[in-house]
């Protein structure tokens, strides 16, 4: 069965070019281009994954989690943006966002990333990877409990793979795991991350000179 | 507009109603109103004209016609109990000005105009006060004036205050704009003239894209200085993953975790693995990965290209042996080639700190 998604982002250009390029590969059932858009277009359709920009014109992408969550849990978020910001995307990431991805992925990739998530498993970009250990290497409690606060060994060399570049089929043939294995892992990451609190994580954005 | 208490009132009224109408939201006897209002008419019949300009006040558009009796009244009354006519002369004029500054719109509002003859007449009326002998007005008189000159210069003091605010803040808006442009005129617009010019080749125009979005990305979220400063590995590493993408045609995506100064043999080193990647690997992309431990800097350069057998290389190929493998080892590094045929590569180098 295909996925039902629902993009949003406020650039009309880049919606009809995501649209063309995932084809017939998944159900595209509605497009927002404004958080007030978006809201109760979501809460409608109920799909299987929303494709998220992080920066949108009256507010940012985790408003609209932050807004559709509780009454629709079965939804999964894909932040798609070309934003470099650590914070910015890290917000999403914290407000429930799956995944991020930038908006050069490619086709295959990106239809890839939404059967992912849409299977409630997390997609790191390697840019994404990168922020994350950052986050936790920088000695900062993260979640306020000893055993949040750090990632496994095994969890940070996930990371890292990931930041290198590798894919999660080489990254399980590496490490001699299989692919479900890798996706606890990195499940694993994602929920430590969301359950830090944002004053923690203001203080590692700080750290960062990132706000 | 003057809020009005007060309306002349209809029930238990004489003449206009204006002693009822007095009475009534102050709560006192009108028979006490009318008591006042018929002594002051007996002060050269300041009380009549009162009378009439508090009846004119009630009907709103008689304003000119209140503070000329209003004035009238005021000076009957100061020559009724004793002032001399040249103080009265002098008082009804300071009014008179303040209130032609008033109702120019002046008085306290700050952004309208002053009004000069109303600062004329209250000056003159102030020398008349002065030049006045009797003891009262000598110590009243420099209180007046001090008041006056307060009431006129504050706001217009105030509203100087305030321009210079704008005129700061404009001036910085002014100087932001100028340092915007200059960016976007040395950057933007000549990336956008070079693909122009380039429209025929999509290869050089992806990677000027590319190039161009990295730099602006870069001043945008001051990750990353606009180019290299020389105080960031991350930086550098950028700049060289520009260069590449610039001359070979290709996407270098860089990923980074911690930063540090660097060090010229490392991104060198990592430059010329990006380049061999391009050229040999047969791949648009190519994933460069820096992490910054306490121990050491780490970099990777990883593609999924064809991959080759590092033991097949002949031993004059310079590229990885001198450029890479020997720079990092006389840095005190070391570089590690993994690679397989049909499996892409990955060139790892280290370099403690």
């Amino acid at each position: 069965m295909k996925r039902r998604v629902v993009l949003v982002d406020d650039h009309g250009l880049f919606l009809a070019g995501v649209r063309a390029e995932l084809g017939d590969a998944v159900d595209v059932v509605g497009e927002a281009q404004t958080v007030a858009e978006a809201v109760p277009l979501i809460k409608e359709l109920d799909p299987d994954v929303v494709l998220l920009d992080v920066h949108l014109p009256d507010g940012s992408g985790d408003a609209i989690i932050n807004a559709v969550g509780p009454d629709r849990p079965g939804v999964k978020f894909l932040a798609l943006s070309v934003s470099d910001a650590a914070e910015d995307v890290i917000a999403v990431i914290r407000a429930g966002a799956r995944g991020y991805v930038t908006k050069t992925i490619d086709a295959d990739e990106l239809a890839a990333a939404i059967e992912r998530v849409a299977h409630g498993d997390a997609v790191f970009s390697p840019r994404l990877a990168g922020f994350v250990l950052d986050a936790f290497r920088a000695g900062v409690e993260v979640a306020g409990d000893a055993d949040l606060d750090e990632l496994t060994p095994r969890e940070r060399e996930v990371l890292q793979l990931i930041a290198r570049g590798y894919m999660y089929k080489e990254i399980a043939a590496r490490l001699h795991l299989s692919v479900k294995t890798i996706e606890s892992h990195v499940s694993s990451v994602l929920r430590k991350l969301q359950l830090s609190t944002r004053h923690e994580l203001t203080r590692w954005a700080t750290q960062h000179r990132l706000v | 507009m003057p809020r009005r208490f007060f309306t002349a009132s209809a029930p238990g009224r004489v003449l206009a109603g204006v002693c009822a109408g007095i009475a009534q939201p102050l709560g006192v006897d009108v028979t006490l109103v009318r008591v006042v209002f018929a002594l002051l008419a007996l002060a050269g019949g300041a009380g009549i004209l009162l009378y009439l300009a508090i009846w004119a006040w009630s009907r709103s558009e008689r304003e000119w016609w209140t503070i000329l009796l209003l004035l009238v009244a005021g000076s009957l009354l100061l020559n009724a109990v004793g002032v001399s006519d040249r103080a009265v002369a002098g008082i009804v004029l300071v009014a008179a000005g303040l209130t032609l500054a008033w109702r120019k719109g002046g008085g306290l509002r700050p952004d309208a105009p002053l009004s000069y003859g109303g600062i004329a007449l209250a000056g003159f009326g102030a020398v008349l006060l002065l030049g006045q002998g009797s003891a009262p007005t000598r110590v009243l008189a420099p209180g007046a004036v001090a008041g006056a000159l307060l009431l006129l210069c504050g706001p217009w003091l105030w509203r100087l205050a305030l321009e210079r605010d704008a005129e700061r803040a404009a001036r910085i808006r002014t100087e932001e704009r100028a340092d915007v442009a200059a960016r976007v005129h040395d950057s933007v617009l000549q990336t956008l003239v070079l693909i122009q010019r380039h429209a025929g080749e999509p290869r050089r125009v992806a990677s000027l894209a590319r190039r161009q979005e990295r730099e602006l990305r870069g001043w945008l979220y001051a990750d990353q200085p606009l180019g290299d400063d020389g105080s960031s590995l991350v930086a550098a590493l950028s700049a060289a993953a520009a260069d590449v993408e610039e001359l070979q045609g290709v996407r270098v995506e860089i990923a980074s975790s911690g930063d540090a100064t660097p060090d010229s043999a490392l991104v060198l080193a990592a430059r010329e693995a990006m380049t061999n990647a391009a050229k040999f690997a047969g791949v648009e992309e190519i994933d460069v990965y820096a992490e910054v431990s306490d121990a050491d800097i780490a970099v990777f350069v990883r593609d999924r290209g064809i991959g080759f057998d590092p033991k097949a290389v002949p031993d004059d190929r310079q590229g990885i042996r001198e450029s890479i493998k020997g720079r990092l080892e006389r840095a005190g590094g070391t570089a590690t080639v993994t690679s397989l045929p049909g499996g892409g590569t990955e060139v790892e180098l280290r370099l403690p700190r």
